[in-house]
């Protein structure tokens, strides 16, 4: 393999960086850290392993929850001839765009207005609910690009032979299990490692019981075992998921079909449409309508306020979570390549074992291993907060463009191998331009995540710097609610803008290759 | 003197052997069909004397060099100067008619881009399809466009993996006279890989018939219509 | 192949470097576990007067992040904070205790109460909260408000009481403290009759604030400033000093310590004298009606004096070992 390697400097460099900056931070927190192994073993007892298989209920709860109705959505709003299926695919992407926990207290504040009363959602099933709620648009954008992708003919094909109700179960689905399986193990590693939303409903779970450890009693040594534990069911997770998947033939889609055809819902129309509308009001209008009436309730005053409050970090917040998202993809590709095409998966693990990594333990990884005199520069500065993003969703950006590249034809590239054309050519101007769709969602993804990500950042901030979600957060600790409901507004508002800026942006790219259809 | 040797090739994926012991000859400026039925390693052969493969064992040789030796590669794809048309065209979703032709050219800094470009378009009558995306024009079409893609760059050698697949009787006739010509009207050695053996009568001067990884015979094309070999007699019956 | 590599090395290099230029000379590093909204003003005024520029990171014990203490803790090889300001005694004797303090002994403080002091002046309190009770008029008439927190086990206000979690933040100093003042048996007895009174875990002390205003809950234990919030909101709130007649009422000071090796030594100093200063105190009083530890500090009128509230009488350092010993026993409290 070493001779297979040396082939890809630029893969074998990315590697090593990564490596470097972040896996070894994070292995020499886990095996050199201070406090008795023998004794946190010990502590390791039946009911934390009664926490734990809770909590993977529930996370396997929150992803098949999220990953039924998104791949439902994604059918819908990419599929069909929906009516406003362009403005539901971006309005229903506004969950995603706010920190899960603001939306847990605007969840229970609804639950108190309309019944009087929050134990109902207080409680595991509630916890499932906001969560699946706020993840549904993750799994809707990885399985409407899915969806996107399938060859037109194999469709038509089914479509010969059977109704659509079998195509869809009998085909289209089983052509789409890959991104099935993407939407599943992101939502389930972002449930289980979930912290705030539990807590904050007053559900105990292995999350939970890690932070109480963590931050009550300062046993960072039985926390970082804890974590481990994680880590170990995520792994086993994807191997399950790669085992699963690896050679199975229906990823070889082959050539693809020559438009994406659209289905015609006729008699469903109207009942789907409800669907959709249900969907967006559950999930939008009504939680973000208890945010408009908190925030205007103090008048336009507290809006300024806010403004004002949050004005000095949208530099550095935007500005870290561009170069964050911007090194991810480029992370994120490489490694998906090599994992796709030369089947090298080292990679892949490497950022898997990061991603399932609780962020407040990683951000302790970060520092016991950057804080050293020698090591002070990079600590002190943003640099910090930029490999924290990068360690924490490269992951992402590795599953959504793997994804991509999987569907493009091997005999595209070799075309042009057998041109003359060289490696660092081809991917520039072959496979590149042809997964550059799905580069643009998972830059998007990567940066929606950066610009609001809090528990790794909070522990590595450089002193006396702003940046957004620790902002919004440092703030919230009474101050009224309508001065945090307006900052999470202005955050929300802030994220959409620079996303739609950048989508324009992208737009004349992605309209040329994207009529190509191949 | 052959152009393209084979010697001793044996060549696995996994643990599924694909070519075992294969040794076989290419005369140049002769068009040599590659005729077995699924399964018998045709392709594999093609994708080894393009490059695209590395074989376990065994040597190849173009135009009397050798290119691999045993896992070893000598002489990379795009310096063994060849072109290749895929099965599936492989077409550059991306790249307009133009573009999907110009792009080797232009990669290579060649001079008077546009005007090779237009020359072949002209010879396969596809001049008014050069702004259009390969979507957008037919399957016979797009078959001209990869040839086109591929000579474009006046290689020696094309190599051409069931290209026609697909495409109805009367297409197919008249891109294999298309197929015939090429010999002659641009100097290359051709090396055409089908399972139909119709289509290796209708333009073959050289016939190897393969089965199981193995050459089961070589020889002219009417040698092989004659035949007492049991295999080739049941495989021509269908 | 070889030029690309070398295109991206630099880029890191930028990178790094960017994070290096951030360094400044003049400069005073604070961690603050101190709401934002009230410790940030008074580091601003620090910053003007002094002309040391202040690089805070701030905390909230709202969310549970507990970013800052654990930050401390895990950067105690290379500090790299030289002030830690807490908003309770609990945090700053963890950090003492395990040896990433070190002694300073501010003359401006000479004045203060020694009980509000550590003996070693590993740190040093200021401005003070007390634990209150809030209820919610609507649901509670004033004449009929629990005065003691023993009357919060009666079984007429059975599901009618919120504390916060007691493992987090100033509740459990509240428990540490009845522990300390009732004893082990006594103070057991009191938590396992105020769980048989079906009590409300809430999130935090805000949490408790936030029900009670909206009347979820009728009444709750908080903190002063919490409450004080609750009252300027203009809900129907109403406030009391618990046990004036009895055991009294816990008072909390925010806390001040220098770090051990600290980088900025000299400056650190002078950001604890003008914490540990009457001015602090004053803003205090007026931003999050703190009580002012120094005598004669001008308050605002709503703002109730140390002198007219019967404190607690407990030892600070002990009571936050008492925490340490007793957490294990709330976790169980808790959780079952």
């Amino acid at each position: 393999m070493g001779g297979k390697l040396i082939k890809y400097p630029i893969y074998v460099t990315v590697l090593l960086l990564f490596v470097l900056f972040i896996i070894i931070p994070v292995f020499y927190t886990l095996l050199f850290f201070e406090g008795d192994w023998v004794e946190n073993l010990k502590l390791l007892d039946q009911r934390i392993l009664y926490l734990l298989v809770k909590s993977i209920l529930i996370a396997f709860s929150i992803a098949s929850f999220a990953t039924f109705f998104g791949t439902i959505l994604g059918f819908l709003l990419y599929r069909t001839n929906l009516r406003f299926r362009n403005f539901y695919r971006i309005a229903l992407m506004i969950p995603l765009f706010i920190s899960p926990y603001i939306l847990a207290v605007a969840w229970k504040d609804l639950f108190f207005l309309f019944t009087g009363n929050s134990d109902r959602i207080s409680s595991e099933t509630g916890v499932i609910l906001v969560l699946g709620i706020i993840f549904t648009p993750l799994s809707m954008l990885i399985t409407g690009n899915a969806f996107n992708n399938i060859n037109t003919h194999l469709e038509e094909a089914g479509l010969m032979i059977t109704d659509l109700r079998s195509l869809i179960f009998k085909i289209i689905l089983p052509l789409i299990k890959p991104a099935l399986f993407t939407s599943f193990v992101l939502i389930f590693i972002f449930s289980i490692s979930e912290f705030s939303v539990p807590s904050y409903f007053g559900v105990r779970l292995f999350t939970t019981e890690m932070f109480t450890q963590f931050s009550a009693f300062y046993n960072h040594s039985l926390a970082v075992l804890q974590s481990a534990l994680l880590i170990f069911i995520c792994v086993v997770l994807l191997y399950a998921d790669r085992k699963y998947l690896a050679d199975a033939p229906f990823l070889s889609y082959g050539g693809k079909g020559k438009k994406v055809k659209i289905f015609s819902l006729k008699k469903f129309k109207i009942s789907d449409e409800l669907f959709v509308f249900f969907w967006f009001f559950i999930s939008v209008l009504l939680p973000f309508s208890v945010l408009i009436i908190q925030s205007f309730k103090g008048g336009i005053s507290k809006f300024i306020q806010a403004f004002e409050l949050l004005k000095p970090t949208f530099f550095s917040s935007i500005w870290l979570a561009f170069l964050g998202a911007a090194i991810s993809v480029f992370i994120g590709f490489t490694a998906a390549y090599i994992s796709e095409v030369r089947r090298i998966k080292t990679f892949d693990w490497f950022l898997l074992f990061v991603f399932a990594i609780p962020s407040t333990i990683f951000g302790i990884s970060l520092i016991k291993f950057y804080n050293h005199p020698y090591l002070d520069f990079i600590y002190s500065g943003f640099v910090i907060v930029i490999i924290g993003y990068i360690g924490k969703f490269s992951f992402i950006a590795a599953k959504l463009i793997g994804n991509a590249i999987k569907q493009i034809p091997q005999s595209l590239e070799e075309a042009a191998q057998i041109e003359g054309i060289g490696f660092y050519r081809r991917i520039q101007k072959i496979v590149f331009p042809l997964v550059l769709p799905a580069v643009f969602t998972a830059f998007i993804i990567n940066f929606t995540f950066s610009i609001g990500e809090l528990g790794t950042t909070i522990m590595v901030y450089p002193p006396g710097s702003e940046i957004m979600p620790v902002k919004v957060f440092t703030i919230m600790a009474n101050a009224p609610q309508s001065l945090v409901s307006a900052m999470t507004l202005i955050v929300l508002g802030v994220t959409l803008l620079l996303i739609t800026i950048m989508y324009l942006m992208v737009k004349p790219m992605l309209k040329n290759y994207s009529d190509a259809n191949y | 003197m052959p152009i393209i040797e084979l010697k001793n090739i044996t060549h696995a994926y996994g643990a599924k052997k694909v070519l075992e012991d294969v040794s076989l000859n290419i005369d140049p400026g002769k068009l040599t069909c590659l005729l077995g039925g699924s399964g018998s390693g045709k392709t594999t052969i093609l994708r080894l004397i393009a490059g695209l493969e590395i074989p376990e064992k065994g040597k190849i040789y173009i135009e009397n060099k050798p290119v691999t030796d045993d896992s070893k590669i000598l002489i990379p794809s795009h310096e063994r100067n060849l072109g290749f048309i895929f099965q599936d065209l492989a077409l550059w979703p991306h790249f307009t008619v133009f573009e999907n032709i110009a792009f080797g050219l232009k990669e290579r800094r060649s001079q008077h881009i546009e005007q090779r470009v237009s020359e072949i378009l002209s010879f396969f009558d596809l001049k008014d399809f050069d702004e259009k995306y390969p979507h957008q024009i037919s399957g016979g079409q797009q078959q001209l466009v990869a040839i086109s893609r591929a000579l474009v760059l006046e290689p020696k050698i094309l190599l051409m993996d069931e290209p026609l697949s697909g495409l109805d009787v009367k297409l197919k006739r008249k891109i294999l006279e298309h197929i015939k010509d090429l010999k002659k009207s641009f100097d290359v050695t051709l090396v055409y890989v089908t399972h139909d053996h119709r289509e290796a009568f209708a333009i073959a001067d050289q016939i190897i018939v393969l089965n199981e990884g193995k050459v089961v015979e070589a020889a002219s094309a009417k040698e092989i219509k004659q035949s007492e070999n049991e295999y080739i007699k049941y495989f021509l019956e269908y | 192949m070889i030029r690309k590599i070398f295109f991206y090395i630099p880029v890191f290099l930028i990178l790094l470097l960017a994070g290096a230029c951030v360094k400044q000379k003049n400069t005073i590093v604070v961690y603050t576990t101190v709401d934002q909204i009230f410790s940030e003003p008074v580091l601003k005024e620090f910053e003007k007067e002094s002309g040391i520029e202040v690089k805070a990171v701030y905390d909230t014990e709202e969310t549970k992040s507990t970013g800052v203490l654990n930050r401390i803790i895990a950067e105690k090889e290379n500090p790299q904070c030289d002030v830690f300001w807490s908003g309770d005694p609990v945090r700053s004797a963890v950090l003492s205790q395990k040896g990433i303090t070190a002694a300073y002994n501010s003359p401006v403080a000479a004045d203060i109460n020694d009980v509000f002091k550590d003996t070693e002046h590993h740190w040093t309190g200021f401005s003070a909260r007390a634990r209150v009770l809030i209820y919610n008029k609507d649901l509670i008439d004033p004449v009929d408000a629990p005065q003691s927190v023993f009357d919060l086990t009666k079984e007429k206000y059975k599901g009618k009481v919120t504390i916060a979690n007691p493992l987090f933040g100033t509740t459990t100093f509240h428990i540490a403290a009845i522990f300390s003042v009732l004893g082990e048996e006594k103070a057991k007895q009191f938590l396992t009759d105020l769980k048989n009174n079906n009590v409300v875990i809430a999130t935090s002390n805000g949490d408790v604030k936030k029900i009670v205003s909206e009347g979820k809950v009728a009444c709750g234990l908080t903190d002063t400033d919490d409450a004080f919030e609750a009252l300027k909101e203009g809900e129907n709130i109403g406030m009391v000093f618990l046990d004036q007649q009895g055991i009294g009422t816990l008072i909390m000071p925010n806390t001040v310590c220098m770090i051990k090796n600290s980088p900025n030594f000299e400056n650190a100093k002078k950001l604890i004298d003008y914490l540990l200063s009457r001015k602090t105190e004053a803003a205090l009083a007026r931003s999050c009606a703190q009580m002012p530890l120094h005598k004669g500090v001008l308050i605002p009128k709503n703002i109730p004096s140390l002198d007219a509230i019967v404190p607690m009488k407990i030892d600070y350092n002990k009571t936050a070992q008492k925490l340490e010993e007793i957490q294990n026993y709330l976790k169980e409290w808790v959780e079952n």
